[in-house]
């Protein structure tokens, strides 16, 4: 009489909850680790890409965060959500970055071509339809304009404006990942909104 | 609210971060000010220009990322814990990420860098559902690992396990080490995960100066289905710019690879050093080229040469 067959299968048929898997990749189990990953890597690759518009930056900002998750993962005591303690890590990895850049001009994904300034940028994919050429173009003129305007914002107001504006995250969530009140990351964002306008104003 | 107050309000009442109360006030406010109204409009249309400059993740990048965490951490916890496997199983954390897709498998000679320890930590470990035995002689460390198939009861009382046995062997080694090269281009050649073809050609392009190395190398970057594998070989052979093998076969590359990213590696290695042979590949490339960023490098180099895009 077969009793078994197959290879027995230990993974567990339900997903647990987010702090059963913290706890359980505090211990050590590898895989609550990994869908822990799972579940922010994507979120934590776009808003490096679209913050420092460079596949090689944002690379090394997934590698550097996640590398510190793993380290620090011990330390985490549920004194504030993992989706808060996760960004307050890659915040700080980008704020680190985007000061860096601020300094070393050169390093802009801008190029000069004969045909004007080019982003290196748009060889990559981009959301939204755009397939009229007199849109594409259109679509390019503002881009470049707003790649200016975000270029001129500090760090501190680039970032406030990413996560507001590109990830949808609540004023009250920013500050508490940047470690600062609301009502200062409302500052910033007022601020970085207020540039948007002086550069862009007349364009839309 | 006065008309000050409105302006100050609106980036924040298109953002939802705003009470319903306040949101109310603005909506009264702007169907009776003209001004404010336009605020509002300038405002929103802003708002939504901004939504142009959102940027995708290239495809695949996502995947190279989970493939080099799992390096790294693999790493990290050898280094943390030698003889150990560190805070998680990290072989098989590996498994699981190729398991579920990953287009990345540890190549013999990293493999080899961290299974010890990790086996070794295994090895101490309660393993309910798997007997493992280990047998270590010099560079070679055999690992067998049994893996229950079936349980039968042919009569009470007992018990009849198939086991499905399995042995790997590993070899530890200097990537200079002529076994080791020999097992990295076998592998770059008939491996089927092109995760693994690029650990292997990423570890090869270290000692390209080898000819079989740079053969290899340029058969990858000819012929390799996977561009990761191909961007990985031209990393190799970028120290080999002026090799009139390497200068061909990157022009051929230039010429049919349908990867931009790999062209432009290509016209990079191709033009660090001038050459007007090239002159008549390059005129051709802006030709038949389709990408912009592409064409516009093409150009460039022309231009550096003091050539014209078009061949007249």
């Amino acid at each position: 009489m077969v009793l078994a067959a197959g290879v027995i299968a230990t993974r567990m048929a339900t997903q647990p909850d987010e702090a059963a898997l913290i706890r359980a990749a505090q211990r050590g189990d590898a895989e609550a680790f990994e869908t822990l990953v799972r579940a922010y890597d994507q979120s934590v690759l776009r808003i490096a890409m679209n913050l420092l518009r460079s596949p090689e930056d944002a690379r090394d900002i997934y590698q550097e965060a996640f590398l510190r998750v793993y380290k620090n993962l011990h330390t985490f005591r549920f004194d504030c959500s993992f989706h808060t303690w996760l960004y307050r890590i890659v915040t700080n990895i980008c704020l680190d970055h985007l000061r860096k850049r601020k300094v070393r001009r050169e390093e802009s994904t801008v190029v000069e071509t004969p045909e004007g300034p080019l982003d290196r940028i748009d060889t990559f994919p981009q959301d939204g339809p755009a397939s009229d050429p007199e849109r594409r173009a259109w679509n390019r003129q503002l881009q470049e304009k707003i790649g200016a305007a975000l270029e001129d914002l500090s760090p501190r107001e680039r970032m406030v404006f990413e996560l507001r504006h590109y990830q949808g995250l609540r004023l009250r969530n920013i500050g508490e990942m940047l470690g600062t009140s609301e009502e200062a990351a409302k500052n910033c964002l007022f601020r970085a909104t207020q540039k948007m306008r002086s550069v862009l104003g007349e364009f839309v | 609210m006065k008309c000050e107050d409105i302006v100050h309000a609106i980036p924040f009442y298109l953002y939802g971060e705003v009470s319903p109360a306040t949101e109310e006030l603005i909506e009264d406010h702007v169907t009776g000010c003209a001004a404010c109204a336009r605020e509002l409009q300038v405002q929103r249309a802003l708002h939504a220009a901004l939504d142009v400059r959102q940027t995708s993740v290239p495809a695949g990048l996502l995947q190279e990322c989970r493939g080099d965490m799992a390096r790294n951490i693999a790493r990290e916890a050898v280094a943390a814990h030698p003889g150990r496997h560190g805070a998680f199983g990290v072989m098989e954390w590996f498994r699981d990420l190729l398991h579920h897709g990953i287009p990345m498998r540890v190549p013999v000679g990293a493999l080899a860098m961290i299974a010890i320890g990790y086996f070794g930590a295994r090895l101490t470990g309660p393993a309910p559902f798997a007997s493992l035995t280990a047998n270590k002689a010099g560079v070679d460390n055999g690992l067998q690992m049994s893996v229950v198939r079936s349980i039968e009861s042919p009569s009470t009382g007992t018990v009849r396990i198939a086991l499905d046995d399995i042995r790997r062997r590993e070899v530890v080694g200097s990537v200079n080490d002529e076994q080791i090269q020999r097992l990295l281009l076998s592998a770059v050649r008939d491996e089927n995960n092109p995760g693994v073809r690029v650990e292997s050609v990423g570890m090869l392009k270290e000692c390209a100066q080898s000819s079989p190395v740079r053969a290899a190398l340029l058969d990858a970057v000819r012929h390799d289905p996977n561009p990761g594998v191909r961007l990985k070989a031209l990393e190799g052979l970028k120290a080999f710019g002026s090799d009139a093998a390497v200068r061909q076969a990157l022009a051929d590359v230039l010429l049919r690879d349908d990867n931009a990213g790999v062209r432009i590696e290509a016209i990079d290695v191709l033009t660090r050093q001038r050459d007007d042979a090239m002159v008549g590949i390059l005129q051709n490339v802006f030709q038949k080229e389709d990408n912009h960023y592409v064409r516009t490098r093409v150009q460039n180099a022309l231009q550096e040469m003091h050539a014209t895009v078009g061949t007249f």
